[in-house]
């Protein structure tokens, strides 16, 4: 039986009931005959540990005398390094996001100006692989807006009203500081040519015949249509206008006061200064999403060079893994599904799943929520798992969350949400403004409308609470995704926003309207300097 | 012609003339919109090409061609006609090219199809980028009916006319190009086409083409690259135009080829990189490409897809065959495809080719043969009465669908009772009477389909069963005298005494009789071993054969479907002594062979599952084939026989607004009072028109004043000037250039119209319950129609269609030959009907004798002809009392409707069809000759269309009532055809065989599937008559059946109630019918009917549109007030939890009763953990115990 990947060495102890220490891992990946390394390791190990350590591996080797290792006793953290592990299987720095880094309004997230040290074999393990301690103690992670059982509503039209109510007031909340809001009612009132201001919920957008555009904004008192001229300067912000966002208006009311000019349009947008969170140690957290496991397109070679790596000493301060959805491939997804599924059954499919997820060390925090292939309502906000669900998944003690949530880890605030919406993003807005090939800049929308699907009746579908959990109301340090497949990051005045690639091949659909898939990517976040890194194991 | 033909038309013509005379005199009395009847009558099809096109000269120039040259050569002659100026009235370019292009395609459509005129919206010039001119065609959806080939000639027309007029070509703009390839492939997506072009084979059409393809919007969908360009009008597909392209110019290729290569003016090399599907075939995806060229034959409107697919893979079968030796027999192969989409309640009858279902056997009854299906009447009774004359079936071959016909000649159902009995059932009064006790049925029966139905979709012939036709062909050729024995009054050659035919079996060296072959292919040879066994084991008890009873031999028995009864352990089979002999035993019940006899071959024949080849081995003659080929089939649409109402209901086409209430109620709104306290006063929209005579202004077609008829008044809306339209009806304003209709708002006095028109009628209001009127009119000049004719209506409980006809709809199907008794006439009725001798020629006395079916003549359904008698009601009293003119039709009973005639008319056309009622039918159909439907542009595989009576479409027509918008003129008798001709009638229908018996070289042929052409010289089809004195009769039949009204009067699914009642029946059925499986059949309706509900509904509410309850105003999204912002009333949802959830418990129930697969069942759960996610308040669910602790 070869072992010769710290991952399996990791399940096989798991298979026996063991946990097993990092260093201990390590130290039986070394060995000559690992097999057999680690059978006189669980041997050695004495009846009621539930953990090998190094020490259990090391008394065994030792007992089979010199075979590896021989005396070396005295320098556990320098050994590994000696003994690499697989080298054709080991990650590389990703090419294609060094480019793109390069090009895109990105620069300072640079994967390329870390690459240097990280390729550096000696610095590497001497500063980190060495030094890094996972020290479950000063772990932080806390949830918030978290849904999961609080789904009040009951599908009533009052419920809908209710959410599109929080959903106004929580966010004309922020643009009010900014223009003088008058209801919709009181503008109707006021004498012709006098300048106004309204915050609303975009109810309608349209062009009119002669290229002007004429807007329709919604408050709870009633609408009131705001016309931008073409010659405003503004084609560009209408662009970006979504239906049922809230935007707020700023112009003069015509003569017959039955429509506002515009001058000038304002979204509630990110503050451009701000204080970023950070955690106060060298910690990193892995953001990643869509891994489709019960696909046949599912990439487990790539999965299991991720999870190797994760034990290499290199990935020891990656202590956080966030899933932002979509941890299997489902049933009924789209029609005849059945005929691509490589596993049918939807528990099997979480259970292998759950198997997949056990290659990642057993002392890392996972956060996951829900995606649109998950066994979960499609309707967001979407809860977390039900209890059968996340008794199978019931791996590293994850925590499973709604999707949206947010995560604060080690003082960095995490938005995570799956990015159904995306794709209507992508297909209302110019190209240029957002791209599959660049789904951060889709991102940097959503967070300029402080809201994660704010088109109501179209792609998204939506779920009625009593309040609107898709409403991005504190502004995170990370906004993490998926859905799309594909990888982007950059930075929208300094909150890095995230999409995951994926864990899944191209897919007969995925050729069909080509789109070539990232699969295989994993963002590696410095939760101190907020910086990241894409790590390709493909 | 023959003489009697000619009599026959004459008698149709003069009842015509008759009711002419009557109608003009009404008409010209100028109460209607227009003083004259406005349905012309066409003798032929020229005259329906101009009158459709209302184009002058037509007509006579397309007789002069028709002899010389084909249809589309003379649509192609035409072109130099027009654009000489000899035919039609045009003076611009554009105009002539328009009249060349529409007159092109009625020709190609025999000036039947509404596509001519709806289809083609207009021709323009246009501007290329380097400043010369091109021609663009703006095509609209109903270009569809046209059909590809006309679609695809329609744009040959166009560049034929263009290079006659030296215009340039069109050179597309590369985003054009690109706009093209998405727009087809956005269409395909959204409406669907018959054959999808890949983007190159739409961009190299694009690039080629000399004419710009354009059209109206169809859809909602909107193009997401290539948008808001200059030359195109809108960012949506243009339905009209990816027709024209992709299954006009692409599929059609190799035909318009044929055309472009005699025109010297044409070229279009292009055409055979099409053809030969060199285009788009070079990416990773070309598999297809050249198999769709293959079928451009006829199907204009059709299906022809696929089914090459069938006829390729069995070719690869035989080529196995050929290589290894034979190890199975030659089979079609099965096809899953009728299978899709299933729905709730609607059953399946045979899984794809499996045993104990329908068993196909070839010939045409004389109710059959035009996409019809002949099913036994006591099969539609076992099939808990699913099947009933004219139910639709989605079928697995030879076409698509069929409609049910019910034929007694052919074997019946075979079932096991709850006694353990095993009896084939061929009485449907036994089917009845045994019904209850059913507990499987073990076979369907025979299942009629006639050989030029395999012609028509160009199918290989499947074996066929082994019947008497064939045998009696075989036995003949044996050298027996079948002509004596035919004679013998002793002698039953179809059904003859064991004895007898296991004799002629082995004196002459001929098949055994097919009465006593058993299903010997459906049963293993381990089984006939063991069944051999048993019998010889067995003894004979009072000329009874008992066997000992194992599941083993009950279940080869049932497979064989050899009748027997059952007691707890024997089974006793009265008929034994051809099955023993079959089994190699003789009568002495010895078994005269050893297993070591069956050679290998035998043994492995289809691997060891078909015991044919082990029967011949030790049988003492040769035994075919039963029934090789089963067909596949499931219950498509019920039959239909309903009156066509508007909903709401229509009695006048008199608009009333909002007034009237829901209802339209014309009562209700003449007594409304307004604000100033007057009643019935409105503001309507209706025509202006003004009287010739005295000037009057009225809305009415007669002025109140002076009585004279009264002529539209168009006045300009915006200058006020008074317009006249120009030859083509068009009406502009010269100063403001823009269209004027008559329409405008005028107050009206609907009080008073409304007592006036009572008492112009002689009516009071007790006459009628309601009178319904409509809330606007759809027409361009919006002319209201006399209440009076509402009145008379509702008086006689009759509604109007939105062109003021009173119409019935039922499924068509065809008959060629009929009995006086079974359309409850007698032969008295069909002597006056013109009808003089039975289809043996003998003298017409009886009312039993089957009479040849002359082509106009129609059957009514029992509930047609009680609307019919009412039409005629209302008709007679319209003609008393509102024109003043003796009553026309005086009917008492229905009887008094033999003779009368009607307009058969289908939807997509615009041209009725005369036809004659002779008869009634208890059947919920419209039966009539196959020719009269092909007429209408119809066959009969469940599609259905109307009849109105001829009087009321003479009266009440007309085409200033028709909606102004797209579509409007379809559906609509803009012309009517007085006599057929069956050479301008849909050629579909030459596709049927027309003789009284198939040749034995047929039989031999279907053995080896071979394509139907190969016999096609041995069988008449109608086709073969076309042009010759026997065109009309002749039309002989292989199959008779005792009454075409057998079986159920209605289908089960029209009686039984909600859809979980009719579930419950599929279900049952699937579990009852051993050709069925249940669970596949729950499997199908969960996944093709609840599953896209439930999700449907789920998507539908997370996004949905809300109403106000109080005004009905529609909101994308909930207002932020909660209120409707327009009236402050209730706003509410549109889709609500019920909706959503109602199919998800009877989903998940039916899932676990049927043992559905486990990924169906987790779907369900996803879903409904989902519903209940929504639904549900997780803080308020049931608390557990321990909340109680």
């Amino acid at each position: 039986m070869p072992l010769e990947s710290n991952a399996r060495i990791v399940g096989e102890l798991a298979s026996r009931g063991y946990n097993a220490e990092r260093e201990a891992v390590t130290l039986l990946a070394g060995a000559d005959d690992a097999a057999a390394a680690l059978e006189a390791a669980v041997e050695a190990a004495p009846d009621d540990a539930l953990r090998i350590t190094t020490d259990h591996v090391r008394a065994a080797l030792d007992d089979r005398g010199p075979v590896s290792n021989d005396g070396s006793d005295g320098a556990p953290s320098g050994q590994p390094s000696a003994t690499p592990v697989n080298d054709d299987g080991s990650p590389v720095e990703t090419k294609g996001s060094g480019v793109a880094n390069e090009t895109g309004p990105t620069a300072g997230v640079g994967a390329d100006d870390r690459a240097g040290g990280r390729d550096d074999p000696g610095s590497d393990e001497d500063h980190r692989g060495a030094a890094h301690d996972r020290d479950p103690s000063r772990r932080e992670l806390a949830v918030g807006n978290d849904m999961t059982g609080h789904s009040t509503g009951t599908g009533e039209y009052a419920d809908f009203v209710r959410t599109f109510r929080d959903r106004y007031e929580r966010l004309s909340g922020l643009l009010r500081g900014r223009v003088n809001h008058r209801p919709a009612e009181a503008i109707a009132d006021m004498p012709g040519g006098s300048d106004a201001a309204m915050i609303g919920l975009v109810n309608d957008v349209r062009s009119t015949k002669s290229g002007h555009w004429l807007i329709e904004l919604e408050d709870t008192t009633g609408t009131f249509p705001a016309l931008v001229m073409k010659d405003k300067g503004l084609a560009d912000v209408v662009d970006e206008i979504l239906m049922d966002e809230c935007l707020a208006v700023e112009g003069t009311l015509a003569d017959d006061s039955g429509i506002l000019f515009a001058d000038s349009l304002h979204f509630p947008d990110v503050p451009r200064t701000r204080v970023t969170g950070g955690a106060d140690r060298h910690v990193q957290a892995a953001l990643i999403s869509d891994i489709h496991v019960g696909s046949e397109e599912f990439v487990a070679d790539a999965w299991s060079r991720f999870t190797d790596w994760l034990h290499t000493p290199e990935a020891a301060p990656v202590e956080y893994l966030l899933i932002a959805g979509d941890m299997v491939e489902g049933v009924g997804v789209y029609p005849d599904q059945d005929e691509e599924l490589d596993v049918v059954d939807i528990y099997e499919q979480y259970e292998l799943f759950a198997e997949y997820l056990k290659e990642v060390p057993a002392d890392t925090e996972i956060v996951m929520i829900p995606g649109n292939h998950d066994a979960v309502r499609l309707a967001e906000p979407q809860p977390g798992f039900n209890d059968e669900i996340r008794e199978i998944m019931d791996v590293h003690d994850a925590r499973i969350v709604s999707n949206p949530a947010t995560v604060s880890v080690e003082g960095v605030e995490v938005l995570m949400y799956h990015g159904v919406s995306l794709d209507e993003v992508i297909a209302e807005l110019p190209e240029e403004k957002a791209s599959y090939d660049e789904p951060h800049k889709a991102m940097y929308q959503l967070l300029k409308k402080r809201h994660v699907a704010p088109q109501f009746g179209g792609h998204t579908r939506v779920a009625p609470e009593e309040r609107d959990y898709l409403v991005i109301e504190d502004v995170p340090d990370v906004f993490h995704t998926g859905h799309v497949h594909k990888l982007g990051w950059g930075k929208y005045h300094d909150v890095l926003a995230v999409n995951s690639g994926c864990w899944q091949s191209q897919t007969d659909f995925q050729k069909s309207v080509n789109i070539d898939p990232d699969a295989g990517y994993a963002p590696i976040l410095d939760l101190d300097t907020l910086e990241m890194t894409v790590r390709k194991f493909t | 012609m023959r003489p009697d033909d000619e009599r026959y038309f004459a008698r149709l013509e003069e009842r015509l003339d008759e009711a002419f005379e009557v109608a003009e005199t009404a008409k010209a009395q100028g109460k209607d919109p227009e003083p004259e009847i406005e349905i012309p009558v066409a003798r032929d099809m020229a005259d329906r090409v101009e009158n459709i096109l209302g184009i002058d000269g037509v007509a006579e120039r397309v007789r002069d061609l028709e002899g010389e040259m084909s249809r589309e050569e003379a649509a192609l002659e035409l072109v130099t006609d027009f654009v000489e100026g000899t035919v039609g009235d045009y003076d611009s370019r554009a105009g002539k090219i328009e009249g060349a292009v529409r007159t092109a395609v009625a020709l190609l459509t025999e000036g039947v199809v509404a596509a001519p005129i709806e289809g083609i919206d207009r021709v323009e010039l246009l501007q290329n980028d380097d400043g010369t001119e091109f021609i663009n065609v703006y095509y609209a959806g109903p270009i569809r009916s046209a059909g590809g080939t006309a679609q695809a000639l329609s744009v040959l027309v166009a560049d034929y006319a263009r290079a006659l007029l030296g215009i340039d070509e069109y050179h597309a703009r590369t985003e054009e190009v690109e706009r093209y390839a998405e727009e087809i492939a956005l269409y395909d997506r959204e409406t669907g086409l018959q054959y999808t072009p890949k983007d190159k084979e739409s961009k190299f059409i694009a690039e080629n083409l000399p004419i710009m393809l354009d059209g109206e919007a169809t859809g909602d969908e909107e193009v997401s690259g290539f948008r808001d360009l200059e030359r195109v009008d809108t960012n949506s597909a243009r339905g009209g135009m990816c027709l024209v392209a992709a299954e006009g110019i692409a599929l059609k290729a190799p035909k318009i080829q044929r055309y472009t290569r005699d025109l010297d003016e044409v070229d279009w090399p292009w055409l055979q990189d099409l053809i030969d599907g060199t285009i788009g075939k070079d990416g990773a995806d070309g598999e297809e490409g050249g198999s769709n060229d293959g079928d451009d034959g006829d199907g204009e409107t059709d299906d022809a897809n696929g089914e090459d697919e069938q006829a390729g893979d069995a070719n690869d079968d035989e080529g196995d065959d050929d290589s290894t030796g034979p190890t199975g027999p030659l089979r079609p192969k099965p096809s899953q495809k009728f299978l899709r989409d299933l729905i709730a309640g609607r059953p399946v009858f045979t899984h794809p080719s499996e045993d104990g279902g329908f068993r196909l056997r070839y010939g045409r009854a004389r109710n059959h043969g035009f996409a019809t299906a002949g099913v036994h009447p006591a099969t539609m009774h076992l099939v808990d009465d699913f099947l009933a004359t004219g139910t639709q079936i989605k079928t697995e071959r030879p076409g698509k669908a069929a409609g049910v016909v019910p034929v007694d000649s052919i074997e019946g159902p075979t079932v096991k009772l709850a006694n353990g009995e095993v009896r084939r059932i061929d009485d449907p009064k036994e089917a009845l009477a045994v019904r209850n006790g059913v507990e499987a049925i073990l076979d369907l029966g025979e299942y009629l389909v006639n050989y030029g139905e395999f012609v028509e979709n160009n199918h290989p012939l499947a074996p066929a069963s082994y019947v008497y036709e064939w045998w009696v062909q075989e036995f003949e050729a044996a050298g027996a005298d079948v002509q004596a024995l035919d004679d013998d009054p002793h002698v039953d050659l179809e059904h003859p005494e064991p004895g007898e035919a296991l004799e002629w079996a082995e004196s002459y060296d001929c098949p055994l009789h097919p009465e006593y072959t058993y299903l010997w292919h459906d049963v293993s040879v381990a089984e006939f071993e063991a069944l051999a066994d048993a019998v010889a084991g067995g003894e004979v008890v009072e000329g009874v054969l008992a066997i000992e009873r194992t599941d083993r031999v009950a279940s080869a028995l049932e497979s064989l479907l050899v009748e027997h009864a059952a007691t707890p352990d024997s089974l006793r089979i009265p008929t034994w002594r051809p099955l023993a002999r079959s089994l190699g035993i003789d009568d002495g019940l010895r078994k005269e062979w050893n297993p070591a006899d069956l050679p290998r071959q035998v043994r492995e024949w289809d691997g060891g599952d078909n015991a044919v080849k082990a029967v011949n081995a030790v049988a003492p003659f040769a035994v075919r084939e039963r029934a090789p080929v089963r067909i596949g089939n499931r219950m498509g649409r019920p039959e239909k026989s309903e009156s066509r109402d508007l909903s709401p209901a229509v009695h006048t086409l008199f608009p009333i607004n909002e007034a009237g209430g829901p209802q339209r109620d014309v009562a209700k709104a003449a007594s409304t009072m307004d604000d100033r306290g007057r009643r019935g006063r409105h503001e309507l929209e209706v025509a202006e028109r003004a009287c010739p005579d005295c000037g009057t202004h009225t809305y009415r077609s007669a002025c109140p004043d002076c009585g004279a008829h009264t002529e539209p008044h168009y006045e300009c809306g915006d200058c006020g000037t008074v317009c006249e339209p120009d030859e083509a009806g068009r009406v502009e304003c010269p100063r403001c250039e823009w269209e004027v209709t008559a329409a405008t708002y005028q107050e009206v006095d609907l009080n008073d119209a409304y007592r006036s028109a009572m008492e112009v009628v002689g009516e009071r209001e007790s006459a009628f319950e309601i009178l319904k009127g409509v809330q606007g009119l759809t027409s361009t000049n919006k002319t209201p129609e006399a209440i009076e004719k509402g009145i008379l209506r509702a008086k006689n409980g009759v509604t109007s269609f939105k062109d003021g006809t009173v119409r019935y709809d039922m499924t068509d199907l065809p008959v060629t030959s009929v009995r006086p008794e079974e359309l409850d006439v007698t032969a008295d009725h069909f002597r006056e009907l013109g009808y003089e001798t039975d289809i043996d020629g003998d003298p017409l006395r009886h009312d039993d004798q089957l009479v040849e079916l002359k082509v106009q003549d129609v059957v009514l359904s029992d509930g047609a002809a009680e609307h019919m008698l009412k039409t005629a009601d209302f008709v007679d009293d319209l003609l008393a009392q509102f024109y003043d003119l003796p009553r026309f039709y005086e009917v008492n009973e229905r009887d008094d409707l033999v003779g009368e005639l009607v307009f058969g008319m289908a939807p997509h056309t615009s041209a009725a069809t005369v036809g004659r009622v002779i008869g009634f039918t208890s059947a919920a159909v419209g039966y009539a000759h196959p020719y009269f439907h092909a007429a209408k542009r119809r066959n009969c595989d469940g599609d259905e269309d109307c009849v109105m009576l001829l009087m009321d479409g003479l009266l009440n027509f007309s085409k200033t009532f028709l909606p102004n918008q797209r579509g409007g003129k379809m559906d609509a008798p803009l012309v009517m055809s007085s006599r057929i001709d069956p050479s301008e009638i849909d050629d579909e229908a030459h596709n049927m065989d027309v003789v009284r018996r198939y040749p034995l070289e047929f039989y031999e042929a279907t053995r080896e599937m071979a394509d139907p052409e190969v016999v096609e010289d041995r069988i008449k089809l109608g086709e073969d008559t076309l042009g010759t004195d026997d065109e009309y009769r002749g039309f002989d039949h292989t199959h008779d059946t005792t009454d075409i009204a057998m079986g159920p009067d209605l289908s089960a699914y029209k009686t039984l109630g909600d859809m979980m009642e009719k579930m419950d029946a599929q279900l049952e059925l699937a579990r009852k019918v051993r050709a069925v499986d249940e669970t596949d059949v729950a499997e199908r309706v969960i996944e093709y009917h609840f599953l896209p509900d439930i999700i449907g509904n789920l998507r539908a509410f997370s996004r949905q549109e809300t109403r106000c309850l109080d005004c009905g105003e529609k909101y994308r999204r909930m207002p932020l007030s909660g209120d409707c912002r327009e009236c402050g009333g209730r706003v509410n949802l549109t889709v609500h939890e019920g909706s959503v959830s109602k199919y998800v418990d009877t989903a998940i129930e039916v899932a676990e009763r049927f043992g559905c697969r486990p990924y169906t069942k987790q779907r369900l759960k996803v879903l409904d953990d989902s519903l209940e996610s929504i639904f549900e308040d997780d803080t308020n669910k049931q608390s557990g115990i321990a909340d109680f602790m």
